[in-house]
């Protein structure tokens, strides 16, 4: 693939782009607040869309259309399934706890309704989810570049690193997040057209589904045995490990995304950021799913006129990390092309800024002021959030490096979460929902849900990964494998937090209220419209969501 | 102009509005960018970018 002057010019304005922002932003950062947490000042419709873009990284964008291509429309389920009920439960039951409690991050919660341990124990395992993901966004940039415009991979890694520093080093997060909304718009638009144009060449909707077997175009259908769908993995799985673990683990506990609904200007609309960004995410699988879908089928198609195929690796299987710049490389001519690389490295900038920003966060309020230096200025935490962002690069370069090992950065990815998230998400909705909870419950619950995924990794393989301990039950995708995994992980935090819980001194109701659900006033909104209330919405985005799993069934 | 450019909008309308005239100019000046898509997308990318520079933060 060669570049022409028109599609560095594209390139060239979007880096002059993201780094003037952060210049504009930096005469707005005066205190620690405004650089880790912008101060809440953020509208409504910017904390929607960042909430969404910072979970549309390289890993989202790359990974869902090599998912697309690998799985069928079973992908959907991560949108379907897995996304648009945590994020309306989010917005509906969990977000007066977050903002009401006036923490600053997840962690700072952690240690309000619990204890510091707990803090701790989050604070640094989510410190090191982040940073792998920053990284795993890194080096699937900048694989990107070495493949297809054959630019040095350690060069793409350093300069690529820059920018992102450059403008997270000036504005902080509201740097971050505005630069995330022009990513979204910047990806959305860019990969439109790839979508009209493959969609044509494969012959419409009804042609792909000629071309395919049933399993990769249909949902749910096949999903009554394992063994008859592509992801290899029964519907109680999906919906359980997916639907229930995972999904409510990531979208209502990981601080990368809560932080953009914590950062609105009041609790109205902190509660309606989840929910409002629910509506792009429900129809984000046009963008990132269709396009894999289209792929597999013009590579497996005898009548493909346009000679596409999928790239392949070294030992003759799909190269499925590669299907979206294979297809941007086939179908996009000079100056829509530096538009398509610029969405693709737009994705990755913001998968990683989200990342590195939560990161700072986390670091210099949970573990910096927490437990090295308490009383220290605000100058003094500013600095050190500063000097945080440089360091949270740095360390997501040398993370990049391990992603390189694995052939699809979504399994990967989904791996990393199920150790970390699958978890989290008992330990919030015990605390949130039942004030018998404990601090030492929810540690304990922590580390045996952690431990248990561990395990659990251990004694099953699928696609050569996992199995360390003794590979005793096979599974045939790694997307199914980190589905149990977070499952058995939830399942032994659940119990553990609740034993240890009913042995050990829970905290006072004086102490917990705004903290969990029975002794927090409830409080149904200034908003006098039913369009601006939270739970109306969000039923309407859930009987939405139904209808389009009934019809893609 | 100070107080535009810290409207999000209008940013982003910039940019848009630049990225559509690279594919408008090299449409009608360049052979090699002279593709259907390149027009398209780049008055929809004008568009865009306009009705965001309109919008009022």
């Amino acid at each position: 693939m060669n570049l022409h002057f028109a599609d560095y010019l594209v390139i060239f304005i979007y880096f002059v782009f993201v780094v003037a922002v952060g210049f504009i932003i930096k005469k707005k950062i005066t205190s620690s607040n405004d650089f880790l947490n912008s101060n809440k000042s953020i509208p409504l419709w910017i904390t929607s869309l960042a909430f969404i873009s910072a979970n549309l990284g390289a890993q989202e964008v790359l990974g869902m259309v090599a998912s697309g291509a690998k799985y069928g429309i079973m992908t959907v389920h991560f949108y379907w399934v897995g996304a648009i009920f945590a994020m309306v439960f989010l917005g509906v039951f969990m977000m007066p706890f977050y903002y009401g409690s006036k923490a600053r991050s997840v962690p700072e919660y952690l240690f309000l309704r619990f204890d510091e341990k707990t803090r701790a124990l989050n604070a640094l395992t989510f410190a090191a989810m982040t940073i792998f993901s920053s990284g795993i966004s890194l080096y699937a940039l900048a694989k990107l570049l070495e493949v297809i415009l054959q630019w040095n991979f350690d060069l793409c890694i350093w300069i690529a690193a820059g920018i992102v520093m450059a403008y997270t080093l000036l504005g902080g997060l509201t740097s971050a997040v505005y630069n995330e909304v022009l990513q979204f718009f910047l990806i959305v638009l860019g990969l439109s057209p790839l979508v009209i144009v493959a969609l044509q060449d494969a012959g419409g909707w009804e042609t792909i589904k000629t071309n395919l077997e049933p399993q990769m175009t249909h949902a749910w259908k096949y999903m009554g045995e394992a063994d008859a769908n592509p992801m290899g993995i029964h519907f109680m799985s999906l919906i359980f490990g997916l639907g229930f673990v995972m999904s409510f683990g990531y979208w209502c506990t990981d601080f990368l995304v809560v932080q953009r609904a914590m950062i609105a200007k009041n609790m109205s609309a902190a509660q309606r950021t989840p929910i409002i960004a629910a509506i792009p995410k429900m129809f984000m699988p046009l963008i990132v799913v269709l396009p894999g879908v289209i792929a597999i089928a013009l590579t497996k198609s005898a009548l493909d006129a346009g000679d596409y195929r999928i790239p392949t690796d070294a030992n003759g299987g799909y190269d499925y990390t590669m299907t979206l710049p294979s297809l941007i490389s086939h179908y996009y001519p000079s100056g829509l092309l530096g538009v398509g690389i610029t969405a693709l490295i737009a994705s990755f900038m913001s998968g990683m800024a989200g990342n590195v920003t939560a990161f700072n966060a986390v670091f210099t309020y949970d573990i910096y002021q927490a437990y090295f230096f308490k009383n220290k200025s605000d100058k003094h935490y500013l600095n050190v959030g500063k000097l945080v962002t440089l360091f949270g690069i740095l360390f997501s370069i040398g993370t990049a490096y391990i992603a390189a090992s694995f052939n699809n950065i979504n399994d990967f990815l989904q791996l990393v979460f199920s150790f970390v998230n699958g978890p989290l998400f008992a330990t919030f909705l015990l605390g949130m929902f039942w004030k018998r909870t404990t601090g030492h419950g929810a540690f304990w619950g922590l580390v045996a849900g952690t431990l248990a995924a561990a395990i659990t990794h251990g004694l099953t393989i699928a696609e050569g990964k996992g199995g360390w301990i003794s590979p005793i039950y096979p599974i045939s995708s790694g997307m199914g494998q980190a589905f149990i995994v977070a499952s058995f992980s939830w399942i032994a935090n659940f119990f553990t937090t609740i034993a240890v819980s009913l042995v050990t001194k829970p905290k006072t109701d004086e102490e917990l209220k705004g903290l969990v659900y029975s002794l927090t006033e409830k409080v149904y909104g200034t908003e006098k419209r039913w369009y601006l209330k939270p739970a109306p919405l969000g039923i309407i985005l859930l009987v939405i969501t139904i209808l389009l799993n009934i019809i893609f069934f | 102009m100070s107080e535009k450019l810290n409207q999000l909008s209008f940013i982003i309308g910039v940019f848009f509005i630049l990225v559509a005239l690279v594919l408008l100019i090299g449409y009608a000046t360049a052979t090699s960018l002279k593709h259907a898509i390149n027009l398209y997308t780049g008055l929809s990318m004008m568009v865009f970018g306009l009705v965001m520079v309109k919008l009022k933060a």
